[in-house]
């Protein structure tokens, strides 16, 4: 299934986009296609998927109509 | 007792003077503002620039405040703000406000909201090098 995968912050930065078309049917998948590109790849190690705007596993099934984002190490706050 | 939760994102640096309405019971108001230092790893910069994925980063930012008031008992506010986009040098980006009956649960929560804001609410920041022509 063709996914959209958000992307914010250093991923958004690395591929100069703030989404990307991939294919897969769970978000790891999602991630092992994510990591052929090798702007991306580096950055997914530490990654985090979230579906519908909550943080789940690489396990966890895509089903259309879900929104999809790739979440690299946060850095809210000021230090 | 009741209890409330607010999150909100901001565009720019954040009001000083935000503050929490009169709570019956409480005894202690605990407020914390994050400030942009003007340094960041030994280079001077003009800012900080804020991104966030804002309908999930208000979702977890919601979240936290209901568990910071789930584990300290005597809690009854939590009000969190954050920036989003650019803030200057000593700015605030950051303000967090929490309502408890007493003091130590106040400041534990206040705390552990922070450290558990740091980990896992989607907002990034990039320094804005004031050496780099923009």
């Amino acid at each position: 299934m063709a996914i959209t995968v958000l992307l914010f912050g250093p991923l958004a930065a690395a591929v100069g986009a703030r989404s990307i078309s991939v294919e897969g049917g769970t978000c790891g998948e999602v991630r092992a296609e994510l990591a052929k590109n090798p702007a991306l790849a580096p950055a997914l190690k530490s990654a985090r998927f979230a579906v519908n705007q909550a943080f789940v596993a690489d396990s966890h099934p895509v089903a259309a109509g879900d929104e999809v984002a790739v979440i690299s190490p946060v850095s809210g706050g000021c230090l | 007792m009741t209890t409330s939760v607010t999150a909100r994102l901001h565009p720019g640096a954040l009001p000083r003077g935000l503050t929490l309405a009169e709570t019956p019971g409480c005894g202690a108001m605990v407020k914390f503002e994050g400030l942009v230092r003007p340094m960041e790893g030994g280079r001077a910069i003009t800012g900080l620039a804020y991104e966030a994925y804002e309908p999930m980063a208000v979702k977890v930012l919601e979240q936290l405040g209901r568990v910071a008031i789930e584990k300290h008992a005597g809690v009854m506010q939590v009000e969190v703000h954050h920036s989003v986009g650019f803030v200057p040098n000593h700015g605030c980006s950051f303000t967090l406000l929490v309502a408890a009956a007493h003091r130590k649960e106040a400041l534990a929560a206040a705390d552990f909201f922070i450290d558990e804001m740091k980990r896992e609410v989607p907002i990034w920041k990039e320094p804005v090098y004031a050496d780099i022509q923009q």
